[in-house]
């Protein structure tokens, strides 16, 4: 019988059993580091090195995960604590510049595919909005949830997804149609 | 209800934007790059517990004069009345049931949703 993740993270604390922790990495590194791509707005090398501090970061600080959450949503806070921390460094959340940002996008360069246009809409949102609609939408995360991950209000997550999903909404109009 | 269509409809399609990420070795290099186990004193538990019954076992043996007190109980124990003999058994069967009435019940109390 397959081992839910509470009883891996319990044999991680009990016997520092890393097997234990690789089976769990297994489980949720597709999500961790699908979450951080679309945050890193498709920078694979940079969401993989994230997704790797994440994980590292995790398991060191193993203790401090008490269960009162699931433990993706434990893990995907700290990716996007790491996520956050870069892009500080980088001094790239604060400070990036979303028009800019669009006007580089020229929308003539698209490829066609709904799912192209998709990731593209997604990544032209601010990154409030986009980290909220990733976690709730595609990841399937309640709001109470994904405040916790962002740590920010409940009702600014919920603005925050409403505002995301409507400007997808708008830019994929035609394709909801079809 | 346009507009829930139009969310469900949004929102399963960024699902399905999401293809599986292949492991591809990153796991690995994620295990590789964990700090190395504590040292663990656990697998001594066992040798120090077996090692304290058998000293506690050897001294007992060596103090009761090769176990004497054993036989005069066990003597004593045959001259008990028998209506004696049910009670205690009785007493202690209900004890037993008792304890895992309660820890049942402190274990059910547990139980999160």
């Amino acid at each position: 019988m397959e081992l839910t993740d509470a009883g891996l993270v319990a044999r991680v604390l009990v016997d520092d059993d890393q097997h234990a922790y690789g089976e769990l990495v297994r489980r949720h590194q597709s999500s961790v580091r699908g979450v951080l791509r679309q945050l890193t707005r498709g920078d694979f090398a940079l969401a993989d090195d994230l997704a790797q501090n994440a994980f590292i970061r995790a398991y060191k600080n193993i203790r401090s995960f008490r269960g009162e959450a699931k433990f993706s949503t434990w893990l995907y806070r700290i990716a996007y604590n790491c996520f956050r921390e870069d892009a500080r460094k980088r001094k790239e959340l604060v400070g990036i510049n979303e028009e800019q940002w669009q006007a580089e996008r020229d929308p003539q360069t698209v490829d066609p595919g709904l799912r192209h246009d998709l990731m593209h809409a997604l990544s032209l949102l601010p990154l409030h909005e986009r980290s909220a609609v990733l976690l709730c939408c595609q990841n399937g995360l309640s709001h109470d949830e994904a405040a916790r991950v962002l740590e920010i209000p409940l009702g600014t997550v919920k603005t925050n997804v409403l505002r995301g999903r409507e400007k997808l909404k708008k830019t994929l109009a035609a394709w909801a149609e079809s | 209800m346009n507009d829930q269509i139009e969310q469900d409809w949004l929102d399963k399609k960024l699902q399905e934007a999401a293809p599986y990420i292949e492991d591809d070795g990153f796991t690995v290099r994620v295990l590789q790059q964990l700090p190395a186990p504590q040292m663990r004193w656990q697998f001594l538990r066992p040798l120090i517990l077996v090692a304290a019954s058998a000293l506690a076992s050897a001294l007992t043996y060596v103090l009761s004069d090769g176990g004497r007190f054993i036989i005069v109980e066990m003597f004593k124990v045959t001259t008990i009345p028998t209506l004696w003999v049910v009670a205690f058994a009785l007493a202690s069967g209900m004890l037993v049931m008792a304890g895992g009435i309660v820890a049942a019940m402190s274990k059910s109390g547990q139980i999160q949703y």
